[in-house]
């Protein structure tokens, strides 16, 4: 048991710290939904009325299609382009998908080599790019989330101040839906950015996200 | 994270919570139906009792009572054309007027009736909280 948590303490921290933080979200929110709710002659609601509702929905699945399409791009677009000092990016002259023979494909697989990376075809094809694929998949189904329970939500609002409904098109079109998807994008996006570039100049001791403390500042790609 | 999982986030997701909307909708429609019935009978009593309670006090404005003075009011009403349910708010359109109700623990009740569309702008209500 010990030597379990030890060695997923990484996935065990965040599995954690995102139950907590999901939890929390969820009080916060029904305590302002509920204000929200006697500030315009409604009722208030149960924590319960409040987690299946749109609204917390929606705000769920903002944030979570932003940070799938954060790591999706950050894990695709590192294959074809690289930072010059970053070790979050390849060597430059390494850009593309590298030879099987780089990748451990086909028959140049190792003992203990996944089953899927030594078959052919389609199946080597999926397995190749099933982390992006996989990513790819959890940001769209999150949007499409955030479209559906944002149309519920915004038309809650919508009919509690005495006005129209819309449709799903007519909410993917309005600036509510917009505001919402950009908000998330332009923050994740500034995130990497940082990430890429400073992670040249500074250093964090013994992190794998960092490089070495006194690796040169132009070495490309040398995590701890 | 697990393959099959995904989708059923999703579904929970998606299916999050647009709510049971046919039973919501035939429960507002019966509420405004009794709402039109007892203001044509002149029964300002049962009509009250329909309202959300500031829209109750909305009425009382003035030092009418609630009774009174939802008969004195512009309330056309008619068929109802079309119930959208989203949540625990309501829009329920009839031919001459639109109502709008909220889901209260012991039913729906209306938050404004007698409104006429303003275009972008919220409703212009002879009743509203």
């Amino acid at each position: 048991m010990r030597r379990f948590v030890r060695d997923n303490a990484l996935s065990l921290f965040f599995l954690v710290a995102f139950l907590l933080a999901v939890v929390g979200q969820s009080v916060a929110g029904v305590a302002d939904a509920n204000a929200d709710q006697l500030a315009n002659g409604g009722s208030a609601v149960s924590w319960w009325q409040y987690v299946t509702s749109s609204d917390f929905a929606v705000d769920v699945a903002e944030n979570w299609q932003s940070e799938y399409l954060q790591f999706l791009l950050f894990i695709v677009i590192t294959v074809w382009l690289v930072q010059r000092g970053s070790p979050e990016s390849k060597k430059p002259g390494e850009e593309g998908t590298g030879s099987d023979a780089e990748q451990k494909v086909g028959r140049h697989t190792v003992p203990g080599s996944p089953e899927w990376a030594g078959a052919t075809g389609l199946r080597q094809t999926l397995y190749g790019n099933s982390l992006g694929l996989l990513m790819g998949a959890i940001f769209v189904l999150s949007w499409l989330a955030q479209a559906v329970a944002g149309t519920a939500s915004y038309n809650r609002r919508q009919l509690s101040q005495l006005q129209d409904p819309v449709s799903l098109g007519g909410y993917v079109a309005s600036p509510d839906f917009w505001n919402r998807t950009l908000q998330n994008w332009q923050s994740e996006l500034l995130a990497v950015l940082s990430m890429v570039v400073l992670s040249i100049y500074l250093r964090q001791r013994g992190s794998p996200e960092s490089k070495p403390v006194g690796t040169p500042h132009e070495e490309t790609s040398t995590e701890n | 994270m697990n393959v099959r999982a995904v989708p059923v986030i999703a579904l929970a997701l998606t299916l999050g919570l647009s709510g049971c909307a046919t039973e919501g909708k035939s429960a507002a429609e019966r509420t405004v139906e009794r709402f039109y019935t007892a203001v044509r009978d002149h029964d300002g009593q049962r009509a009250c009792t329909l309202l959300a309670p500031e829209a109750v006090e909305g009425l009382r404005t003035g030092g009418e009572v609630c009774a009174k003075a939802v008969l004195g009011l512009d309330l056309p009403g008619g068929q109802v054309r079309e119930t959208a349910v989203w949540g625990d708010e309501a829009q329920v359109r009839l031919t001459h007027d639109t109502v709008f109700l909220h889901r209260f623990p012991l039913g729906w009740l209306v938050r404004a009736a007698g409104c006429r569309s303003r275009g972008d702008l919220p409703y212009s209500c002879e009743v509203k909280t």
